[in-house]
């Protein structure tokens, strides 16, 4: 199955192959279509005018949430659209952190974070003086714990559910059944999961959960935080305007009911529209097949790549309990330089630090180079990749 | 394969100001986190003019041979010379088409070298006086 059909980009540039869909995945026709579908025949405000219009677009909107909800587990009143997974993880950092933590709590992140899980943790550190615990990270790119990194004072625990760096998937069943026991919520980052599995945070147990809908085949300026009922509604809204309000006085407001109270201002109505079209998209594929397609291809890149002369992986060297994201340095090439090279030969990858400087200085790493594969790539992709790789090591060694 | 010209991987691979002894009076270290590009540069001043310039770091190859080939342009430069280089006379030493993905590789040196002789005053240079 060529799945690049689907996908109007690889015939507009029939000589790319995109190695980065961690950054950002590409989109398939049908999303495009629905976005464009929106405008032609719904474009209105939602939640507010008293016509026809505003009300077939308010039920779209709102067919989103549901498919979305449905997606990952949910009920539809937990899912909450904001304009990416790191507003969704600053939403619980304000609304939550400055409610319920105080001076001397601990939150406890991983040193593989990405920096969007770290810096709103590090602003509620700087606003109310909470203390920032890291779990190590081992060669596998799974998280180092016994059970004593959750201690009494932890009350928060926020966690990747699959690395960007390294692409492992860390087991987090011990780490949240320690949380809970101690009585601390934990968020899972799932930008990255939720591209690659099918998630259930019933199973799961997360009280919050956020991730982006640019990483999963949807539009970008779409985020989805989920959040258990009971938290929602005991938490106060994060930014205030129109929508998230039941009555505004002089002096004083009601906030709306969850979901809305967290959704200030007019959202993204087009992209969460077509948000949808992915999520069916992906669904009519099913987890089982993407997953086969891209457990096969990691596997071959990891075979080929490793035949490369002075190439050193960096994170796990096996395609278990990991994502379709390989990371790597080359001896004498620097990754900026790897990914100058290929980018010449309409390679597309990523170089630097992955927005993960916590890890890449805990192992002494300046940059790494990194290829991210989607079910829409091919094996003749790495062929060509591992080839212009060669020539960029002969080239500067 | 050809992916830099030849001028920027000869001083990429065989650098002449890379890692020489010099008795510093100006140093600073700046670094492009996001690409891991770091340089240290190193310079010995005499009255107004930069007599010895020496450098260390890690980074790709543009990076690299900008601060290498620095070494040159500001050859008996006065201290205003340097302070007054502008991208373009980098880009221009280069030789090459700096694409803007690529410019803070290019220009690393340079706010480097300017940043460490005017360490001791207020205003250090921000991107934002260049992209
Ligand atoms: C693991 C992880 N967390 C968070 C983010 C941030 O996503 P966004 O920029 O869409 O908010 C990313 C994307 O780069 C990611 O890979």
């Amino acid at each position: 199955m060529d799945f690049k059909r689907d996908f109007p980009i690889f015939k507009q540039r029939p000589e790319l192959v995109y190695l980065d869909s961690a950054a950002t995945s590409q989109k398939p026709q049908i999303v495009l279509e629905a976005e464009n579908t929106y405008y032609e025949k719904l474009n209105s405000n939602i939640h507010r005018s008293a016509h026809f219009l505003a009300e077939e677009a308010t039920l779209a909107y709102e067919a989103t949430r549901q498919t979305v909800a449905d997606f990952i587990g949910a009920q539809k009143h937990e899912i909450i659209f904001t304009r990416n997974a790191t507003e969704g993880i600053n939403l619980v950092a304000r609304s939550f952190g400055e409610t319920f933590l105080k001076k001397g709590d601990e939150v406890l992140l991983s040193k593989m974070e990405h920096h969007s899980n770290i810096v709103p943790w590090l602003q509620l550190k700087e606003k109310i003086g909470i203390v920032i615990q890291y779990l190590d990270i081992d060669e596998n790119g799974q998280f180092i714990f016994d059970g004593s990194q959750v201690t009494d004072k932890t009350k928060f625990v926020s966690l990747t559910g699959m690395s960007n760096i390294l692409g492992s998937i860390p087991n987090l069943k011990p780490i949240i059944a320690a949380a809970h026991t101690k009585g601390a919520k934990i968020l899972i980052d799932a930008c990255q999961l939720a591209v690659h599995q099918s998630i259930d945070v019933q199973q799961l147990d997360a009280d919050f959960l956020v991730f982006s809908a640019h990483k999963l085949y949807g539009p970008t300026g779409v985020g989805v935080l989920y959040g258990k009922e009971g938290l929602l509604k005991k938490i106060p809204p994060f930014l205030g305007g129109g929508e998230m309000i039941q009555e505004v006085f002089e002096q004083s407001f009601t906030p709306a009911d969850i979901p809305h109270k967290f959704e200030a201002g007019t959202p993204n109505i087009a992209g969460v529209v077509a948000f949808k079209a992915a999520i069916d998209y992906i669904r009519q594929i099913s987890f089982d097949e993407i997953q086969k397609i891209e457990n096969e291809l990691t596997t071959y890149a990891l075979e080929k790549l490793s035949r490369l002369p002075d190439l050193t992986f960096i994170g796990p060297k096996k395609a278990e309990n990991r994502g379709p994201v390989i990371s790597f340095t080359m001896q004498g090439v620097h990754p900026h330089d790897i990914a100058e090279g290929l980018s010449q030969k309409d390679i597309c990858i990523r170089a630097g630090h992955h927005c993960g400087q916590v890890l890449m200085d805990a192992w002494g790493l300046p940059a790494t180079a990194r290829i991210s594969l989607a079910f829409y790539n091919t094996k003749n992709d790495i062929d060509q990749t591992v080839k212009t790789l060669e020539e960029v090591h002969k080239y500067f060694t | 394969m050809d992916i830099y010209a030849q001028n920027i991987l000869d001083r990429y691979k065989n650098p002449l100001h890379k890692d020489k002894k010099l008795d510093a009076t100006a140093s600073r270290k700046e670094a492009n986190h996001s690409c891991g590009d770091s340089i240290e540069i190193n310079l010995k001043i005499e009255g107004d003019k930069a007599i010895g310039y020496s450098f260390a770091g890690a980074g790709c190859a543009i990076s690299m041979a900008s601060a290498d080939m620095l070494g040159d342009l500001i050859h008996d430069m006065t201290t205003d010379e340097i302070l007054a280089l502008k991208k373009e006379d980098i880009y221009e030493m280069l030789g090459i088409e700096i694409s803007l993905r690529r410019s803070k590789c290019a220009l690393l040196s340079l706010i480097t070298i300017q940043n460490a002789l005017i360490e001791k005053q207020e205003k250090l240079k921000s991107w934002t006086d260049y992209i």
